[in-house]
């Protein structure tokens, strides 16, 4: 009947080589969204044939666009944008997704059946082509915009895996006991059934960050977003139709996109480090470090158990 | 049994959300469609298309009829494939667009991603089972990094690299040029060289994830009894390995394959963009840049019947593989 | 003296020689590496040919350790850091992988613990008969399965069940299973990890029954686990009680019963009610056992012994710094206990 307290497996995180690096990189990403604009000191818009289809150079560290814009401006600025989106996004879509998800599973009967039915018919529509018509519809593809659109297409998967654990966490003995204690269900919920989901809703967040990353960049790369804004994706698609890549102008979207990818990687370590914290089989067990221990295997001839080499 | 009988029930009734989802989504959007496309459609187009203003107003709304009206309409209508004229194709009915385009993005989509979760479930099962070695310390963590790439960023440095600087692949369409659909085989052969690229960056980008699904779920089971009991009846390793805790392990992963195969379609799309690959993707990016709503309309349908389709061949394996499944 | 393993006949009806089948010498296991538990602490332990040798102890004391390390399938991180393990006569650790694996299951097989997973789920009951028979010797499918189905009669439940599998089948039939595979290769000694304790009362009965009834037919010997001892006094032959790690006492069951030695088997005995007789007051044992994630000084039972008084100097100095070793009190009959020692 052991709860889990949420100060230990925060340390534990940041103790574990995959997540900080996860989080460095991430750190990194920040900073350049904070700072990187003014070192560009240039508007990611303004565009001027001189320049144009440069490749990096210490006065265009990124290099230029078609039109002469600065790609770096526009990667940084962009970093605004896509931080700000994924941290909304995840954020409305981890929360739909445990409020459905916890409720479904500890008021169950109909209301579990009929918001299970409703998880499930969601997670048949398949997000993007979903959303590429949506935004065909839409006049304003504005951030906001996107952050409801993907809250509302994302919500599910993650709402599926919150329910089934609320769901084996509900019958298990300590939330039975507290029922059978009086508790008032309220508390049941805060007190004892969510803190032991934290690290799980932890991970959704992170994963619906960098889906939401991935799939907006996606959209506005067949030229579904708003075109004037800088963003990561919208370069990406500038780059694509001004056929940038078949003229071996390389920097035009492997900045952008590597700058993507990065943040993806970053969230993904991040997503791993949690994983290995609350499931501790996951974790490496450090073997073989020790002389002793190498001793100890040498001398029984390397022949202990199956498998149980222990790596 | 029954468990099967309720899935289908479950499909269809999700087939029934997905054909009113996409009636009603053009009358769900803010601001007015029809008008903002009525204000667009210009008087060659009109001259064109004789019945464009109709089929617009039967799909986005505004026209004579009731919505009830229209619901019931395009109900029948679906029912018999009649999705209507394609506006940017015309005269070609929609349904023809989505016949000649679809074969290529199911092929394509339906061999590679399906060879990414059986090659990724593999891996994942063996650097599992031999964890710390050379597969688990290496390959694993290069899988999963390129995983972790967005799709479309693999796609075009696969384009840039592979194809652009070393030359080794074609990097465009579906077939070279000049070439006619049929069952000879130089178009055979050109269609398969040309969807290469395209496969391998499917495969580069979704495999990782089945490596790391199906080595965590392979570690927990290892720790089961059943697996130590393999061990002391003195079977041999590999085979502990694969029938006791392999075909044991796959379950959770497959059951994953149906919810990822909706990603995967969607994958699909950017990266036929991104090779000009003629698949019903890149044919919906077009559509709705081109305001074919006809054509884009019904092609998001057909994509959702395949997740669905998808979904059910899951279930059936499903049905196959756990005994406990068929019990219920 | 070194027989080959491979082959070692399979045991015969009346063969009660009083040859030695396991010889456990001094045998260490830890769990982990960085900061190890040692959950067996240097144990020695007998098997001779056709006898039934209890091993009781309360849960975490090492009996499960030390059958897994007899059929060297500790679970990972645990492993072998001392010691001797003979198999008549022929040491197990240092086996290379295939003799290790014919060894298994063939001389000795082991009934596990909750047999509700031990059954691998996905394959039916014949398939779990067939492959561990094929991995021993040359035999069709078909004649394997008509074996498992004769083995499945031998234990009570009706052959056709080789087509199910294991979910199909009430807790009960399933530990038949266990017991039924466990002497489908007629091995020379069965270990059974508490083969009873996740069944419920009734069943226990005929299980054991059954358990007996084999045993005294087919001759094989066995190391009956677990933690109820008024179970082992009635069945087992010899009886060796573990505590934190150490083998603290052994003897036969009939002397264990009557003169029991050590002051934990003591209070073991007198924390069961017998059926009949006087009423009694029970007595448990206080205290909980030690953290063997920790290094152990002197004696392990210190704690809770209720003579470990400060006021008696000498003997209390040496549970506090000595280590109690097996001795041979009386015929037969071995205690580690400095008090039993000094012949109080």
């Amino acid at each position: 009947m052991k709860k889990l307290h949420v100060p230990s497996w925060v340390t534990l995180l940041l103790r574990n080589s995959k997540s900080r690096l996860g989080l460095g990189i991430l750190l990194g990403i920040l900073l350049l969204a904070a700072i990187g604009p003014y070192f560009a000191a240039k508007d990611p818009n303004a565009f001027s044939l001189l320049d144009a289809r440069q490749a990096p150079s210490w006065h265009h560290l990124f290099g230029t666009t078609d039109q002469g814009s600065d790609i770096f401006a526009q990667v940084s600025v962009g970093a605004r944008r896509s931080l700000l989106l994924g941290i909304a996004a995840a954020t409305l879509a981890t929360g739909v997704a445990t409020i459905v998800g916890v409720l479904a599973a500890y008021a169950g009967g109909i209301v579990d059946d009929a918001l299970n039915s409703l998880i499930n018919i969601f997670l048949v529509l398949p997000p993007i082509p979903l959303l590429v018509v949506v935004s065909g519809f839409l006049k304003s593809r504005g951030l906001w915009t996107m952050v409801l659109a993907l809250g509302l297409v994302l919500w599910a998967f993650e709402a599926r895996i919150l329910r089934s654990q609320a769901l084996s966490l509900r019958n298990r003995d300590f939330v039975n006991a507290a029922k059978a204690s009086g508790e008032p269900t309220r508390r049941i919920i805060f007190g004892e059934l969510m803190p032991n989901m934290t690290s799980r809703i932890a991970a959704a967040w992170v994963l619906v960050f960098y889906i939401s990353l991935l799939t907006d960049a996606g959209l506005e790369f067949l030229g579904l977003g708003q075109l004037d804004k800088p963003s990561w994706g919208v370069t990406l698609y500038w780059a694509q139709t001004n056929s940038a890549v078949l003229q071996g102008e390389w920097w035009s979207f492997v900045f952008p996109g590597a700058a993507i990818a990065l943040t993806v990687i970053g969230l993904v370590l991040l997503l791993s480090g949690i994983d290995e914290v609350s499931n501790p089989r996951l974790r490496a067990e450090k073997t073989r470090h020790s002389f002793f221990a190498r001793m100890r295997y040498a001398l029984m001839g390397g022949r202990v158990a199956p498998h149980a080499e222990a790596s | 049994m029954r468990w099967l009988l309720r899935r289908i029930v479950f499909y269809i009734f999700a087939i029934w959300v997905a054909a009113t989802l996409v009636f009603l989504l053009p009358r769900l959007m803010p601001g007015d469609p029809i008008g903002g496309v009525l204000q667009h459609i210009t008087p060659a187009q009109i001259q064109a298309n004789p019945g464009i203003i109709q089929t617009y107003e039967a799909l986005l709304g505004g026209g004579k009829g009731t919505l009830w009206q229209d619901y019931l309409r395009y109900l029948h209508r679906i029912t018999h494939f009649d999705f209507g004229i394609s506006t940017s194709n015309y005269p070609a009915p929609v349904s023809d667009v989505i016949g000649r385009t679809l074969p290529y993005s199911i092929i394509l989509v339906g061999i590679s991603f399906f060879f990414a979760f059986v090659i990724g479930t593999t891996v994942g099962m063996i650097a599992a089972w031999r964890r710390g070695k050379t597969l688990d310390t290496v390959v694993v963590p290069a899988l999963m990094s390129l995983g972790a790439f967005p799709a479309f960023f693999i796609a075009l440095l696969a384009v840039y690299f592979l194809g652009l600087r070393l030359g080794w692949f074609p990097i465009q369409h579906a077939y070279d040029t000049g070439l006619t659909p049929s069952f000879s085989w130089p178009f055979i052969s050109s269609s398969v060289r040309h969807a290469e690229l395209p496969a391998l960056v499917i495969l580069a980008a979704y495999t990782g994830g089945w490596v790391l699904n199906m080595r965590t779920v392979m570690i927990n089971t290892i720790g089961e009894d059943y697996v130590q009991v393999g061990f002391a009846k003195g079977l041999k390793d590999r085979r502990v390995m694969t029938s006791y805790a392999g075909r044991n392990a796959i379950l959770p992963p497959l059951n994953g394959f149906a919810a990822q195969f909706a990603t995967a379609v969607g994958g699909v799309v950017v990266i036929e963009f991104v090779f000009s690959y003629p698949g019903a993707g890149l044919t919906l990016q077009q559509a709705v840049l081109g305001n074919d709503y006809p054509l884009s309309q019904a092609l998001l349908l057909v994509l959702a019947l395949c997740v669905i389709g998808a979904n059910f061949i899951m279930d059936i394996l499903n049905l196959i593989l756990d005994p406990r499944v068929r019990a219920s | 003296m070194t027989v080959s393993l491979i082959d070692t006949p399979g045991s015969t009806g009346s063969a009660r020689s009083s040859e030695t089948l396991i010889e456990v010498r001094g045998l260490r296991v830890e769990y982990g590496i960085e900061r190890p538990v040692r959950a067996v602490d240097g144990v020695d332990l007998d098997i001779r040919a056709g006898e039934i040798v209890g091993l009781a102890g309360e849960s975490g004391c090492g009996k499960t350790t030390v059958a897994n390390a007899i059929l060297q399938v500790l679970r990972p991180p645990g492993h072998i850091v001392g010691g001797s393990i003979r198999f008549r006569g022929q040491e197990i650790a240092g086996l290379d992988e295939e003799s290790l694996r014919k060894f298994r299951w063939r001389n000795v097989s082991m009934v596990f613990q909750s047999a509700m997973n031990a059954l691998n789920p996905v394959l039916r009951v014949g398939a779990q008969f067939v492959d561990m028979m094929q991995a021993h010797e040359r035999i069709s499918k078909k004649d394997a399965l008509k074996r498992a189905g004769d083995l499945l009669e031998i234990v009570g439940i009706d052959r056709r069940r080789v087509d199910s599998y294991p979910h199909q089948l009430s807790g009960g039939m399933r530990q038949r299973v266990i017991i039924a595979m466990a002497l489908a290769l007629e091995p020379e000694l069965v270990i059974m990890d508490e083969p009873t304790t996740a069944l419920d009362v009734v069943i226990q009965r005929e299980i054991l029954q059954q358990i007996q009834d084999l045993q005294r037919e087919r001759g094989f010997a066995v190391l009956f686990i677990t933690h109820d001892l008024s179970l082992l006094m009635e069945v087992a032959d010899r009886i060796a009680i573990m505590y934190a790690g150490e083998a603290v006492e052994l003897s036969a069951a009939s002397e264990l019963r009557t003169n029991p030695q050590h002051p934990y088997t003591v209070g073991l005995i007198e924390s069961f009610p017998p059926l009949t007789g006087p009423r009694m007051r029970l007595t448990g044992i206080p205290g909980t056992p030690p953290d063997l994630g920790e290094p152990q000084v002197g004696c392990r039972f210190k704690a809770r012994c209720p003579y470990h008084d400060p006021n008696d100097a000498k003997l209390y100095d040496r549970q506090n710094t000595e280590r109690p070793v097996l001795r041979e009190i009386a015929p037969a009959h071995f205690v580690a206990c400095h008090r039993v020692e000094a012949g109080t």
